[in-house]
């Protein structure tokens, strides 16, 4: 198992190198650059142009700045300038709390999603073809269809101008009032974070929900069938022993494998969602980066991006290990 | 909640250790602001109470604090703040006044400008401001080359060189330049900065620093603390895609009528707010105060306003900045090929033929929401030189427009004249030697303007011109336009008050002369005269003779239809009723989610 799992970390780093070479291949066919908006402003000379192509390397042909921005991550560490705020990348992805705040986001979800959708799941197969089955799985659909911005969008839309929770002193959007933001932690401040994240957990939630409890629902039927619990019904055990002990701990091993791939997703997919909502995410100035074409940071995103994507894989294969002792790498 | 922001403000006055206490007594040169005196354009204005908090909303983070580097106005709405200049323009008349400068002298030959400081002034920190700072920020800032600002290009005289900068005292500085060139008054209004706070970041006056060092200094990771400015506020908290907060600073030294040191908001928040419809629920909801209205936002506000307490201003003053379509008279040059197209293309007779197909009426009702006005000039409406005027800086009277007005008869009559007409029947109009025509026009993915293209396209159409419009990406469509490889292309430029930054884009060789690049080798009577009238233009200091020669330049670019100019958005913006003096605004302070608002003179009215 331990040779498995480094071997398995070793294998990141030239599919880390692919992605790279990938994602910069594509930025550079993107049309236009960082100087785009530059060129049609009338109050910027060719020369001051000029200048600004030859100190971020622009006019160097695509190989020669791939490798140097490759050599020198290799060689410091470095990951290079940011164009538009000349701070380092990682600064300029991660400043303020947005790391902690994109965890915090994505986990507190995922946690939501998974106490919800689990018993739902639950809930439909017990309940086959019952109209509150039927019911929970438009809903749940429901939530998968709409699209995350729009959803946000009436969400905010009905507090504001429907319930005008303004004449409450109550804010829209943000995790918290903003002036609590730089405040130390108090309990009011908990409960305005409680006030602005619902939201965030409803969209975001909502969209993830509906697979996990379709998955439940079909493991759980399909467990139902085996003969195992024929055999557990048979020896007289109570249904509720039957369904929770026997049945429900085998069907609800895949759902922990989709545990690890859910994260790369809660993370990359939540970018839209963190635009309406205001939300200081990564995603957000990953988004800012890619508008303006600020590539060292784009590229930087990429690859925590994709880091987060291996992570995230090579963590489902861990679950999957973990769980099911049939299961071994050798 | 007003009451946790005021705590809020107070907790974070409180951390403040960088402000000093206040001037002791208002400084003998303290610029004052005739606010409610007769006579002045300050005159309706009301005098407000120091205290409260202005919250407005902006797109984007700022990118930095680094005034120099500055670029776009999510940073400059702040640096702008912080930061003065010698002298500014009027956000209400648009002329050049006062500022750092008390007054200027302009010598005999206009060579020589002499600034006279305001005396007794300081930084934010308590420092004497004096010339030492002037002398900085030019000499050792916008001149020198290791510096990534565009402050530089403004300067450059038509000879190719820079004025000299010297300070024969503390209080004096003399500008010397070795032609006359007009809009340097203009330039120097780029904000003048602290040299005892930056000066450790020039490699030339700190040697221990690397060139590059001033392009990353104060950037967004800083301490905000160390920021030191001389404008109404200062930045003393920024959260990442959240919010900026500025407080009020204690030595600016602006004053209103009746002595009280401005601004009158103790603090100014920016909430940053990614998204245009969430900004507007954020203003309904009462989190911000002051909204920059969009054409399709005013059905739902208006009604809205009065049991909210807010007002919504609808003005007729279009923004700065041009729209056109501009059609490229080098269409297949570089190739070789079209060139029947192209000379058809290059016959001005042709492109008044498209210019009175342009319906700019039912683009503004069906685009704008009817809020919206007809451009016809390079040079934005407000801005005091636009030939709309009959004097500089005089009420805008439109008798020496060009228009092209909307009449496709007229046309359809140009091209039949021209020769463009059906040859094989097909039911569209070829080229003269009977090739067929084919027009695309390209904009990008704007509801604005591929809402403009539609429109434009049905009228082409219907003269029997075969026009398609095509969506392109951004930047493609920059390629394009820059390129010279589009056909006809719509999009726009800024535009400001002063009209010599409209050289690099009528100038005969200049980079944005995208109608026709080839210009500068082979240029047309027209284009000299252009180019003479814009030199002429800047080596005068007498605004009137200034005026009649960029009135001039402006009838041929437009009789020229080299870029053949549409309409243009009105300025909008929405405000609550306690917010006073909001009624007063200006596109000129609009850039960046401003929202047109004089922020230094609004106070809150519940105070």
């Amino acid at each position: 198992m331990l040779t498995y799992m480094i071997r398995r970390t070793l294998y990141m780093i030239p599919l880390l190198l692919i992605v790279s070479l990938f994602s910069f291949t594509l930025i550079k066919i993107m049309p236009g650059d960082f100087l785009t908006l530059a060129r049609l402003n009338p109050l910027i000379t060719e020369e001051t142009l000029q200048t600004q192509i030859e100190r971020f390397g622009l006019d160097k042909p695509f190989i020669v700045q791939y490798w140097f921005w490759l050599k020198n991550i290799v060689t410091r560490g470095d990951f290079g300038m940011s164009y538009e705020t000349r701070m380092p990348v990682y600064k300029s992805l991660f400043l303020g709390n947005r790391l902690p705040w994109t965890v915090f986001i994505a986990l507190s979800t995922l946690i939501l999603t998974y106490i919800f959708a689990i018993p739902i799941g639950i809930y439909s197969a017990t309940h086959q073809y019952k109209p509150s089955d039927h019911i929970i799985t438009f809903l749940g659909f429901l939530g998968l269809s709409i699209p995350n911005f729009f959803f946000a969008l009436v969400l905010l839309w009905l507090l504001v101008v429907v319930f005008h929770v303004g004449d409450y002193g109550l804010s829209v959007g943000n995790i918290m009032d903003m002036h609590y933001y730089g405040a130390p932690w108090s309990w009011d401040k908990i409960v305005n974070i409680l006030w602005h994240m619902w939201p965030v957990w409803v969209v975001i939630g909502t969209s993830g929900m509906a697979g996990l409890i379709r998955l439940m629902r079909g493991n759980l039927l399909d467990t139902l069938a085996l003969p195992y619990v024929t055999t557990a019904r048979a020896k007289g055990l109570k249904e509720r022993i039957v369904v929770y002990k026997h049945a429900v701990r085998n069907a609800i091993n895949p759902l922990v494998t989709i545990l690890g791939l859910t994260l790369p997703n809660l993370v990359a997919g939540s970018i839209v969602t963190a635009i309406v909502l205001n939300l200081p995410t990564v995603g957000r100035s990953y988004f800012a980066a890619l508008q303006r074409q600020d590539e060292p940071v784009i590229m930087a995103g990429l690859l925590f991006f994709s880091l987060f994507l291996l992570i995230g894989n090579l963590l489902a294969d861990f679950l999957l290990a973990w769980v099911d002792p049939r299961i071994r790498y050798d | 909640m007003r009451n946790a922001l005021v705590l809020a403000s107070l907790l974070l006055l409180g951390s403040l250790v960088a402000f000093g206490q206040g001037y002791a007594e208002m400084p003998a040169d303290a610029k004052i602001i005739p606010i409610g005196e007769a006579g002045t354009l300050y005159e309706t204005m009301e005098l407000g109470v120091q205290g409260g908090t202005l919250t407005i909303a902006n797109i984007e983070d700022p990118r930095g604090w680094n005034d120099q580097i500055a670029k776009e106005t999510s940073t400059t709405y702040f640096t702008n703040r912080m930061l003065r200049g010698l002298v500014t323009l009027d956000h209400l008349s648009g002329a050049i006044v006062p500022e750092l400068a008390k007054s200027w002298d302009i010598s005999e030959d206009g060579l020589t400008i002499t600034f006279h400081l305001r005396q007794g002034l300081k930084w934010s920190d308590g420092t004497d401001f004096t010339s030492a700072d002037v002398l900085f920020t030019f000499n050792d800032l916008v001149l020198n080359e290791d510096i990534d600002t565009d402050s530089r290009d403004g300067l450059v005289l038509p000879d190719g060189s820079y004025p000299v900068f010297s300070a024969p005292d503390d209080y004096t500085v003399v500008v010397e330049m070795s032609v006359v060139f007009r809009p340097v008054l203009t330039q120097l209004s780029t904000n003048i900065n602290p040299k005892h706070a930056l000066e450790q970041y020039v490699a030339k006056l700190n040697p221990d620093v690397t060139p590059g060092t001033f392009n990353e200094s104060w950037t967004l990771d800083m301490d905000l603390a160390d920021l030191v400015g001389m404008g109404p506020w200062m930045v003393v908290d920024y959260q990442p895609n959240v919010s900026v907060t500025m407080e009020r600073n204690p030595y600016y030294y602006a004053y209103d009528s009746a002595g009280t040191q401005l601004p009158y908001y103790d603090t100014h928040v920016s909430a940053i707010v990614a998204n245009q419809n969430v900004s507007m629920l954020k203003f309904r909801n009462g989190e911000v105060d002051t909204y920059g209205v969009r054409p399709e936002d005013i059905p739902i506000l208006l009604p809205e306003g009065p049991a909210k307490g807010f007002e919504v201003m609808i003005t007729d003053l279009p923004l700065y900045g041009t729209t056109w379509f501009c059609v490229n008279q080098d269409i297949g040059l570089a190739e070789g090929t079209l060139n029947a197209k192209r000379e058809v293309y290059r016959n001005v007779k042709f492109r008044e033929a498209l210019a009175h197909l342009i319906d700019k009426q039912t683009m503004i009702t069906n685009v704008l929401n009817g809020l919206g006005a007809p451009q016809w000039s390079p040079i934005s409406m407000p801005s005091p030189f636009y030939a709309g005027r009959d004097y500089y800086g005089g009420p805008v009277t439109e008798t020496n427009a060009a228009w092209f007005e909307y009449d496709p008869a007229k046309a359809a009559g140009i091209l039949d004249d021209l020769g463009v007409v059906d040859a094989d029947g097909d039911g569209w109009r070829d080229l003269p030697n009977g090739e067929a025509l084919a027009i695309e026009i390209n904009t990008n993915d704007n509801t604005v303007r591929t809402g403009y293209c539609l429109i434009y396209q049905d009228d082409l159409r219907n003269v029997g011109l075969n026009a398609t419009f095509q969506v392109v990406d951004f930047n493609t469509l920059v390629g394009r336009l820059l390129g010279s490889s589009g056909d006809i292309i719509q999009l726009g430029l800024t535009g400001g008050d002063e009209p010599n930054s409209g050289r690099n884009v009528y100038g005969s060789c200049s980079g944005l002369h995208a109608y026709r690049y080839s210009a500068c080798d082979d240029p047309t009577e027209v284009d000299l005269r252009i180019d003479e009238l814009y030199s002429l233009g800047t080596s005068t200091f007498d605004l009137d003779e200034a005026f009649a020669y960029y009135a001039e330049a402006q009838d041929l670019i437009a009789r020229d239809l080299g870029y053949i100019y549409m309409v243009n958005r009105t300025f909008q913006y929405a405000y609550y009723e306690y917010v006073g003096n909001a009624q007063f605004s200006s596109p000129t302070s609009t850039p960046g989610g401003a929202n047109g608002l004089l922020s230094e003179l609004c106070f809150d009215k519940r105070l």
